[in-house]
């Protein structure tokens, strides 16, 4: 596998985003192409050990993704997995999702990537990615770099033979893990099948089956699919992410099932907490659990006009 | 923060984070009186998963992703016991909990028909219910409040386009939901107050990418001196490929635009307007 042009050294890209700065464009072009050749490589089943810290949601929210590695040690003193939904909505999706990149290139085997629902062409247009890419860089070339590269994140990755982890959940057209491993994940990802429900299901409390979402497409999986998957794969927990908690967390189905929720203040005005799990080397969880950084204040006046509401509302004559 | 933190038996991290203020919009109800109305609002985070539950469980739907139920935005007449409140729970307690007028998501056509083969026993949709919670609501009004009559007598727009100085300004949301990346849905409120006058907006704003997009407009003015309340409700919508194609011969940013709700408002054709009047005891 040919090595990175020798003109881009990594160390100093990752001290550079570390600092909020921009990569040049074909910088992202390079690291961009050489990610996708490892991510190739992985199984859409990624096997891993602990221990590991695990982050849910990030869209774009950079000063809360440096804040996560404060609280919970960078890398590669700590291993990290994340579930995907690293870009959209917050006001840095170019720099969140380009650190990650070239943390997973650096550290390939202590920084795994799983894909969202928002790590596709069709959804980052709608939802603030590609206007981010189109701003920052004047053209949308590196936005094609990112979500080309998208293709290839991995769908899944289990932990010490225990502990599922996904972006959203579970489908009706799987029951093994042998069934995620033939799906054909190079691609945009489809509206149906079981690469879509995979990044895009979510649990149901009060079901015990699969059932269809009220919205005419997608569904939600209730406790006695969590179960039977469980027993099935001879696993013992669900990781996911996707769906937003105010504490930060949030613990289903007898502890079977967990959604760990990581951008604090979510849209600079939820005022929701946020967490990361921990899973330490005897596979104990804990819910490492953070606020809003500071940074963010430094922000203010661009989140208002981004978002166009806040505590300190714009005043007008509005009719 | 320091207790959530530890919540666990397990002892905190070696190095322990710093602690920060929070910095979310939070904020203690705020207030001011003018002319005998009291006008109060509050701001606050998210609700947590118990009070969440709680809601579902009284409203008997799944309530929106973003859920600002502490939020609300109030006007008191102390002296006839008239008042008025926009609150989250009202409002989705007028959302359509029977799944009649429930909308479909652009693609759910195909999503059905590729789906049918594999997974036929899977038929059943958990409790239909318009999940875009659209509302017709036109806020709360006080126990005591005397009622209000049909007028044709329009807002004076003319008084409100005035530079009068704004003594008091807010904006709260009541919810949101991002209709699972398939459009927005948001119910908010601003209110200004001068020194003679206010006006309420409560707007309803969806957006359902490639099917629909409705606004829903609450207008509540008050004459101080009069003490004349005018309350206007005003629904408007229109299929979203109309509206894009209207917007597309014009020279703005579509994308940008089909965000805007006050751009929109101007191209959306009218389905329903109400107003009616009260004169509020002196």
């Amino acid at each position: 596998m040919p090595g990175l042009p020798t003109s881009i050294d990594l160390d100093e890209c990752i001290e550079r985003l570390y600092r909020k700065e921009l990569l040049a464009e074909p910088v992202i072009e390079a690291v961009c192409a050489k990610t996708k050749e490892l991510l190739m490589k992985e199984s859409n089943v990624v096997h891993i050990m602990a221990p590991v810290t695990v982050v849910g949601d990030i869209h774009g929210q950079f000063f809360d993704l440096l804040e996560i590695f404060r609280i919970g040690g960078f890398c590669p003193d700590t291993n990290y997995l994340f579930l995907g939904d690293y870009v959209d909505r917050g006001l840095f999706s170019v720099e969140t999702i380009s650190l990650l990149v070239c943390l997973k290139l650096r550290y390939p085997h202590r920084v795994h990537l799983i894909r969202g629902n928002h790590e596709s062409r069709g959804v980052t247009q709608s939802y603030g990615f590609y206007t981010e890419c189109a701003r920052k860089y004047g053209n949308a070339n590196v936005w094609h770099y990112f979500t080309d590269m998208f293709d290839y994140l991995t769908l899944s990755v289990v932990i010490n033979d225990e502990i599922f982890c996904v972006h959203g959940g579970l489908s009706p057209s799987i029951h093994s893990l042998d069934q995620i491993k033939i799906i054909d994940r190079f691609r945009e990802i489809p509206h149906e099948g079981p690469m879509a429900d995979l990044v895009w299901s979510d649990p149901d409390p009060e079901r015990d089956e699969f059932s269809l979402s009220p919205r005419g497409a997608g569904y939600t999986f209730g406790a006695q699919v969590v179960r039977k998957f469980l027993e099935v794969n001879k696993m013992s927990h669900i990781l996911r992410a996707h769906q937003l908690c105010n504490e930060g967390y949030q613990i289903l189905f007898d502890d079977r099932l967990s959604t760990v929720w990581s951008a604090p203040n979510y849209c600079y005005r939820c005022g929701n907490l946020a967490s990361v799990l921990e899973v330490s080397d005897n596979m104990e969880r804990f819910f490492n659990i953070f606020d809003a950084a500071p940074e963010n204040d430094i922000h203010r006046s661009e989140q208002q006009a981004q978002q166009n509401r806040d505590s300190q509302p714009v005043i007008d004559y509005f009719l | 923060m320091v207790e959530e933190r530890i919540m666990n038996s397990r002892s905190a991290p070696a190095v322990p984070p710093t602690m920060h203020a929070a910095v979310y919009p939070t904020k203690r109800p705020q207030e001011i009186s003018v002319q005998g109305f009291r006008i109060s609002t509050q701001k606050l985070p998210i609700l947590k998963a118990d009070p969440i539950e709680e809601m579902t469980r009284k409203l008997g739907i799944a309530p929106p992703e973003m859920i600002f139920g502490d939020n609300y935005v109030m006007i008191e007449h102390e002296k006839s016991g008239w008042g008025i409140n926009f609150n989250s729970f009202d409002a989705l307690d007028r959302v359509d909990k029977t799944g009649q007028s429930m909308l479909q998501v652009a693609y759910s056509k195909e999503w059905q028909k590729s789906r049918e083969k594999t997974h036929e026993g899977i038929k059943e949709v958990v409790k239909p219910f318009d999940w875009s919670y659209s509302t017709d609501y036109m806020g709360t009004l006080s126990p005591k409040a005397p009622p209000f009559e049909e007028t044709s007598d329009p807002i004076p727009i003319e008084l409100l386009t005035r530079p009068d100085p704004i003594l008091f300004f807010d904006e709260v949301v009541l919810y949101e939901d991002e209709l699972a990346d398939n459009g927005i849905a948001m119910l908010s409120c601003k209110i200004r107050v001068m020194p003679e006058r206010l006006l309420l907006l409560t707007r309803f704003f969806m957006r359902l990418d490639n099917v629909l997009i409705r606004l829903r407009d609450t207008r509540v003015y008050v004459d101080f001196a009069t003490r004349e309340v005018i309350r206007e409700y005003q629904s408007k919508e229109c299929e979203y490929e109309k509206v894009r194609q209207t917007l597309a011969n014009t020279r703005g940013d579509v994308p940008a635009l089909m965000r805007d709700a006050n751009r929109l408002s101007e191209i959306l054709p009218l389905v329903e307007k109400r107003s009616e009047r009260v004169v509020l005891d002196g």
